[in-house]
């Protein structure tokens, strides 16, 4: 096993990463820009290296920088997390060149993967069912358009690069399609350098289903049952769960087979995730391979019991995978939900700023993934998320209740968060009937306003701290020199 | 004492009587047929940025932070942001600041200007995109506050921009709406 790895990636990520590490005994070496200084991540680990500025082409994409810090701390091994370079096949490239290991698939098997249109046709060849659309990758508008007209609208734009919900526009009509094309176009060129788009048929009562995989060196490949991740906002998932309420038992084993069917046709290696789309008639369709650790991964580790970045660093370093398909099987039901920096009320546009307080929720069966803390800052230049909240209980519903009562003791004071959003639709009786779609958000709570049950408390809360710092600043001054502790000011309490 | 609060575009007027020790009652009303009357309240402050208080035998624990114009208080998972309608009155004409409401073209945060689908002199309608912006590798339209015309474009594909800056004013038509038959 490796006894020193860097982590390429700042954040809840790094910081989940790091965590392992340390079970294992294994060092690690953060790397950092100017922005992240005292982020969570650096104070985490056993060293640092400053990569550069804040702007991520000059730090956390800059692989040359961050193959020098490794040889420079003669890290054997570098994860890569998720974004930034998790899915670029040059990186992994580097990284052999330097002779350090890339803790994460082969450049090729990335490079077939990360180009949809290419998976699409490997899938197609290795008889995985595909959304029906296009198959090539330089369309005319008038061939968009002729395909749009085939399968009927409304129709998706996506970018052939990438991912993470960028570059993807929803086409109802065609008069809006050329102008979704455009935006959509450009939008894969700022993102992943590729303004390549392609066409595929958009199913708006469709789940969003995807399916864990390990493969090892060895040939072995298991799929670590289903996730489902069908709510999203603006096409990128804030909720997901495992169990997928709409996944029988035959249906999870065809659809875990046709996983470990696609991942092999993809000659993979290493965790990897691969994305279904369920309709309504529960037909399935690939829709594309993620070549990396995945977001929403603690789910599956809470109920699996499986540490995924452990397997995954047990694959990197030449083990074969002690697991078998069935040793694989699933205790509860786990739900997580991702708390961004961002208001729910404004088209969850981010929300930058310093983390003035941070308390977490606690107990049995919660657990949160955090790259923040009290007083540090949430910067302008990266993905605002702050942490992964996850609930693991016996059922659906006994997880739903842990996950509200967590979010209701979960504080972030100084930036905006979903969370007040969040309690909502895991209160929802469609969510809690289980009955989930992609466009979910937009159908159930496109108009939502925060309820504001607590108002005249909120209101209360107030005017008591106001009073409180009078009668503080009142005090000051006199013959207590101590600030007044919460036995000062709490009174007597009758509890 | 008397206080108005704001939240949103709500105000609720909070009549506050302390009493001896960590008590106080207090009558809130949201409108002048909607008031509650709480009467034994008990409170308490547990740390810079927490306060308890006993509100008919129930505990409740608010997190509190102070802000510009007011303060973020989170109860039950709900969030809000309230200012004392007085107060913000009296700093307000001490520093009269421009007004950039809710009327002009700002971003929200920091951002890049990506794109300007308007060009000087176009005329517009409400909710029309006249700029979008990228903010944390996503883009968002900025729209029309109001119906107009496109009298200044301030700012060029690639600017940063900052909130406060104004990037495109808008000049009202003098007849709002042009009937059309």
């Amino acid at each position: 096993m490796f006894k020193k790895i860097l982590i390429a990636n700042r954040g809840e990520i790094a910081v989940r990463v790091i965590q392992t590490c340390k079970d294992m005994n294994i060092k690690t070496v953060a790397v950092y820009s100017d922005a992240d200084k005292t982020a969570l991540h650096v104070l985490e680990a056993d060293e640092a290296v400053h990569i550069g500025p804040s702007d991520p082409s000059q730090s956390y994409l800059a692989m040359d920088k961050i193959i020098g810090a490794a040889l420079k701390t003669r890290a054997q091994a570098i994860h890569p997390g998720y974004g930034f370079l998790s899915e670029n096949p040059e990186f992994v490239e580097k990284c052999t060149q330097a002779e350090i290991v890339f803790i994460g698939p082969s450049a090729q098997a990335i490079r077939k993967m990360g180009d949809k249109i290419t998976s699409r046709k490997i899938m197609m060849a290795g008889g995985v069912p595909i959304t029906p659309g296009l198959t090539g990758s330089h369309h005319t508008l008038d061939e968009m358009g002729q395909k749009a007209d085939e399968i009927g609208y409304p129709v998706l734009i996506k970018a052939t690069a990438g991912g993470g919900g960028k570059g993807i526009r929803i086409v109802h009509s065609q008069e809006e399609l050329s102008d979704a094309c455009e935006s959509a176009s450009r939008e894969a060129k700022n993102a992943f350098g590729n303004p390549d788009i392609y066409l595929e048929k958009f199913f708006p009562r469709a789940r969003h289903i995807e399916f864990q995989i390990l493969a090892d060196n060895f040939g072995n490949t298991i799929h670590l049952l289903e996730r489902e991740c069908s709510i999203q906002r603006r096409h990128q998932k804030i909720i997901e769960e495992t169990p997928s309420p709409a996944v029988s038992p035959s249906l999870r084993e065809e659809m875990g087979n046709t996983a470990v069917t696609a991942a092999k046709a993809a000659e993979y290696v290493n965790a990897g995730t691969i994305e279904f789309l369920l309709d309504d008639q529960n037909r399935y369709y690939f829709l594309e391979m993620n070549t990396r650790l995945q977001v929403e991964h603690p789910v599956t580790e809470m109920i699996t019991g499986i540490d995924l970045v452990r397997q995954q660093l047990e694959i990197a370093a030449g083990n074969p995978l002690t697991l078998t398909q069935s040793d694989i099987s699933a205790r509860g039901h786990a739900i997580e939900c991702r708390i961004y920096a961002e208001d729910p009320e404004n088209d969850f546009f981010p929300s930058p700023g310093k983390i003035e307080f941070f308390k977490e929720p606690g107990g049995p069966g919660i657990r949160n993934d955090s790259g923040i803390y009290s007083g540090c800052t949430v910067p302008v230049e990266y993905d605002p998320i702050l942490s992964k909240l996850t609930t693991h209980g016996e059922t659906r519903d006994q997880t739903i209740a842990k996950m509200i009562k967590a979010l209701k003791s979960y504080i972030v004071l100084g930036v905006k968060t979903p969370i007040d959003f969040l309690i909502d639709i895991l209160s929802s009786p469609p969510f809690k009937e289980g009955d989930v779609f992609t466009n979910f958000i937009d159908t159930h709570f496109s108009t939502w306003k925060p309820t504001e049950k607590n108002r005249d408390l909120a209101c209360l809360a107030f005017l008591v701290d106001e009073v409180c710092k009078k009668k503080n600043r009142s005090t000051d001054g006199d013959e207590k020199k101590q600030p007044p502790g919460p036995f000062h000011t709490l009174g007597n309490w009758n509890l | 004492m008397e206080y108005n609060l704001q939240i949103k575009d709500k105000t609720i007027t909070v009549e506050m009587t302390l009493k001896q020790d960590c008590w106080l009652s207090a009558t809130i009303k949201n409108s002048p047929d909607d008031r509650t009357d709480y009467e034994q309240i008990q409170y308490g402050r547990i740390s810079d940025h927490q306060v308890r208080l006993m509100v008919n035998g129930q505990q409740i624990n608010a997190w509190i932070i102070d802000q510009t114009d007011g303060k973020t208080i989170i109860i039950g998972g709900e969030r809000f942001f309230i200012q004392d309608k007085d107060k913000l009155a009296q700093t307000q004409t001490l520093n009269p600041r421009t007004d950039k409401g809710p009327d002009q073209v700002t971003p929200p945060m920091p951002a890049v200007v990506i794109n300007v689908p308007v060009q000087l002199g176009d005329i517009v309608e409400k909710g029309d995109t006249v700029v979008v912006v990228s903010a944390m590798k996503m883009e968002t339209s900025l729209v029309a506050p109001h119906g107009g015309t496109i009298t200044r474009i301030g700012i060029n594909e690639g600017d940063k921009v900052m909130p406060g800056d104004i990037l495109i004013d808008i000049e009202k038509n003098e007849v709002d709406k042009i009937e059309i038959n």
